[in-house]
């Protein structure tokens, strides 16, 4: 077909970069700011001084958020102390978001797939996948970078965001168009701001996400404007009950990436 | 499997499965990536009786990325070239979403047949049509719908002849005493100018359709004609 469509060239400015990086020291990122803005670097400072001392870059597609806390919640869970009490509590709140996407007018077939993706990837952190190995933190990566499987991901956590959007009455008063600041109905807001592929989340997607995922996220900005160089923290505390650590990402404008304490990536234990 | 092709051929059985919506998916050449729909036109609208095919290419990131549609019957409406049947919607666009599938996608294309948007043109000259009045370019595209779409035209009359002889007048939406009047007009400035050109043509048809053509891109049409000098309409029939 000779006609051509903007879908054609989805990605192509950063289609070069992974989707999900390993980690990198924290002082990698400082490097690229230190002919730049100070007060960045004092932020980036301020950060490794608290034991920030290592990030994992997205990819600025505009699926940088939901791609950022898929990757940590799931790492999370491979992390945790107790992973069979962490994967089936996850699994079981996936579970019980079918029937919720279903009520909200989503059909089983679009999301199926989607669904499978996320929980066959946390299943396998506790039952061995088809390849017989467990989950490492090599094959997270991997998965993750694997487009099909990523996307996917990437996308039930749009639905989880709209499906919540849709049936918290709380969350209405705050949905507003991002350019024309006008008020906006769940059903709108969700079609042009939280279905659609690339569209990045703000405040009210993120917070949705947190309560329909029952995880609790801390986004640290990095934003350039506390002349003291701190940086603030902003919480999205809507599970009291989880059972894992909450996730941390680090904000830059108009992108998201993970935050961590470690500034390189465990080695995976050699299969005896 | 592949999950795109697990996906399409879900989405294929879903809408054979559903009978009351009146959108077909087929195949072309077995090829479950390149697929032929299908949908009635709405009621209340001048498409009301047509039946409308629409080229479906699925994308290799499918459904990551859009779908590719555009439509194979001609259609008289802003949102679609009349030409090639490039359709502008936003859901083929930017407002793409996985969460979509081809039936919803086809039935968003029978929406946007009852909703056209002017504004945010496909087909230039159609959406001026379309401005400038409303029930001219009604007329025009129940016509398109009777001739491409096997609507039954005006009143349920006027189809075309045996022969397939179309009123090319009527598929320009322009009104049949401007065309006659420039005719007359044209005819004898174009004797004066290039006079032995046409003697030796001899073929008042071609003519006949260069003026259509001219009348229809300088949208000679309702409280328009008022904005445009005759002598614009003679100059443009002459280039």
């Amino acid at each position: 077909m000779s006609q051509s469509f903007p879908g054609d060239s989805f990605d192509v400015d950063v289609s070069n970069q992974p989707l999900i990086a390993p980690l990198t020291p924290m002082l990698a990122l400082r490097e690229e700011y230190e002919n730049g803005s100070q007060f960045f670097v004092k932020q980036i400072d301020w950060l490794i001084n608290q034991g920030w001392i290592g990030f994992r870059r997205t990819r600025g597609d505009g699926d940088c958020f939901y791609r950022s806390l898929a990757f940590a919640y799931i790492e999370n869970i491979l992390n945790s102390s107790d992973t069979m009490l962490a994967a089936t509590g996850a699994l079981s709140v996936l579970e019980a978001s079918q029937p919720q996407l279903e009520s909200v007018g989503f059909q089983r077939l679009v999301f199926e797939d989607f669904y499978d993706c996320l929980a066959s990837l946390i299943n396998q952190v506790i039952n061995p996948g088809p390849n017989g190995q467990l989950l490492n933190i090599n094959a997270l990566l991997e998965a993750f970078n694997n487009p099909e499987i990523s996307n996917s991901i990437v996308m039930y956590l749009r639905l989880l965001t709209s499906a919540e959007i849709k049936t918290n009455p709380e969350i209405a008063a705050f949905l507003i168009h991002p350019e024309t600041g006008e008020q906006m109905d769940p059903e709108g807001f969700c079609n042009n701001f939280v279905e659609a592929v690339g569209k990045e989340a703000d405040h009210v997607q993120m917070n949705a996400l947190a309560t329909a995922l029952k995880v609790n996220v801390n986004v640290a900005y990095l934003d350039g404007h506390d002349q003291e160089g701190k940086v603030s923290f902003v919480p999205f505390q809507n599970a009291p009950f989880t059972f894992l650590e909450p996730v941390n990402l680090l904000y830059r404008p108009g992108h998201y990436d993970i935050l961590d304490r470690r500034d390189a990536d465990p080695i995976p234990p050699l299969l005896v | 499997m592949d999950a795109r092709l697990r996906r399409v051929n879900k989405e294929i059985a879903d809408c054979k499965n559903d009978k009351s919506s009146r959108v077909t998916i087929d195949l072309v050449d077995d090829n479950p990536f390149h697929l032929i729909g299908a949908f009635d036109g709405p009621e209340d609208t001048p498409y009301e009786g047509g039946r409308f095919q629409v080229d479906i290419v699925i994308p290799d990131n499918y459904p990551f990325q859009p779908v590719k549609m555009k439509f194979i019957t001609k259609v008289y409406h802003p949102n679609v070239s009349s030409a090639s049947g490039a359709i502008c919607l936003d859901i083929l666009k930017d407002a793409w979403s996985p969460v979509l599938t081809l039936k919803s996608t086809l039935i968003s294309l029978q929406s946007l047949l009852c909703s056209p948007e002017p504004r945010d043109p496909q087909d230039a000259e159609v959406a001026k049509h379309y401005m400038t009045s409303k029930s001219s370019f009604e007329e025009t595209a129940r016509y398109w719908t009777m001739i491409y779409a096997g609507g039954p035209g005006k009143d349920g009359a006027g189809k075309p002849g045996k022969d397939g002889a179309r009123d090319e007048i009527a598929m320009a939406g322009l009104d049949r005493a401007h065309v006659d009047q420039f005719e007359s007009l044209g005819f004898e400035r174009s004797k004066v100018v290039r006079g032995p050109l046409f003697i030796q043509r001899g073929d008042v048809g071609s003519l006949r359709g260069g003026q259509i053509d001219v009348l229809r891109r300088m949208n000679y049409r309702g409280a328009n004609v008022a904005n445009i000098n005759d002598d614009r309409v003679v100059e443009e029939l002459l280039k």
